[in-house]
């Protein structure tokens, strides 16, 4: 298996073949040569994509240095359908501090339709007991204001934490429910 | 006059805007229709982004320009009013505004800008870099326009 290498020396060989890709660019004759331009194309598509796959490393990497998994307690919001609620804005506390408040878009909410799940909060915990209550508001059953509050107390253990916001429709009652999860 | 106004509005002083060529921070505001609005969602076009109130005598008179700018050339507007939720929509009414006024009552994105003076207009390009910006005075449309349509160009 090919060692992987780190991403400070990834980034420093990228800029060599950069810099060694921009300087044939430079001399190139004005008419050109399709094959040669074929290659460079192709080069500085390789190049894109490195340069892609390192920005997802560094991402990774940022990630795990801000938030070590024996700290580390993300959020997420998903919505089931939608139709008893409309989603407005979501406030999240942990342990009664706000740590996130977020308005939501109509294009964002039709993301989250289409199945998208968004990434609320990510934190660090220490290990023991902390309660988490998130805020909906939004519009409920006959376009009215509509805003209900949920609490989780969840046991931070050494390993990270995943809780997961999920707005439903209950078809029952035909009114929203909203379930909080936890994945370990 | 609108520096003194602003202190007392609570707006920090000696702040300065975004610089030049900075990108300007994102933000989602409700506007006064109930939309809510992102400035990150008007990325690929340039953007007009204006601070005002309505006790400001300088930003009235920009913001009317700017919207009927706005609707004439087709590009987006935002205003960022600072009067709160309610006074906002009925400032925003009596000028007849048609583009989207954003309600920011708690003044979170006037200190994330670091509004020091009314009105505050800022020109973004297409990647949400500022190209222009007028502090304490209305935006000269002599200026904008040319800048606006060569970031349309672009």
């Amino acid at each position: 298996m090919k060692p992987k290498l780190h991403p400070m020396l990834r980034v420093a060989r990228l800029f060599t073949v950069f810099a060694l890709l921009a300087a044939p660019l430079a001399a190139m004759p004005s008419e050109g040569d399709t094959a040669n331009l074929q290659t460079v194309d192709q080069d500085v598509q390789a190049l894109k994509k490195q340069l892609i796959d390192l920005n997802r490393d560094l991402f990774k990497l940022e990630e795990e240095l801000l938030y070590p998994a024996s700290t580390q307690v993300a959020v997420f919001l998903s919505v089931d359908v939608g139709t008893f609620f409309a989603l407005d804005s979501v406030t999240l506390k942990v342990d009664d501090k706000e740590v996130a408040n977020y308005l939501y878009t109509d294009r964002e909410v039709q993301a989250l339709h289409r199945g998208g799940v968004q990434k609320l909060y990510l934190g660090n915990l220490k290990a023991g007991s902390h309660e988490i209550v998130a805020f909906f508001t939004g519009k409920g059953p006959h376009e009215r204001d509509y805003r209900r509050g949920t609490t989780l107390v969840v046991d931070k253990t050494v390993g990270a934490k995943y809780v997961e916001l999920r707005i439903s429709d209950r078809e029952a009652s035909l009114q929203p429910e909203f379930v909080v999860r936890q994945w370990e | 006059m609108a520096a003194a106004i602003a202190v007392t509005a609570g707006v920090p002083a000696f702040a300065a805007p975004p610089a030049l060529d900075s990108v300007a921070p994102d933000f989602a505001l409700k506007a006064v229709d109930g939309r809510n609005v992102r400035l990150s969602e008007y990325r690929g076009e340039p953007v007009v982004l204006h601070f005002w109130a309505g006790w400001c005598g300088p930003c009235r008179e920009s913001v009317a320009a700017l919207d009927a700018l706005g609707l004439s050339s087709g590009t987006p507007v935002l205003g960022v009013n600072l009067d709160g939720a309610d006074r906002s929509a009925a400032v925003a009414d009596s000028l007849h505004l048609k583009s989207p006024t954003l309600v920011d009552a708690q003044q979170t994105v006037a200190r994330t800008y670091d509004v020091a003076k009314l009105p505050l207009t800022l020109l973004l390009d297409a990647e949400g870099h500022v190209r222009a910006s007028w502090s304490g005075v209305p935006a000269d449309l002599a200026e904008l326009k040319p800048q606006l349509e060569r970031l349309r160009l672009d």
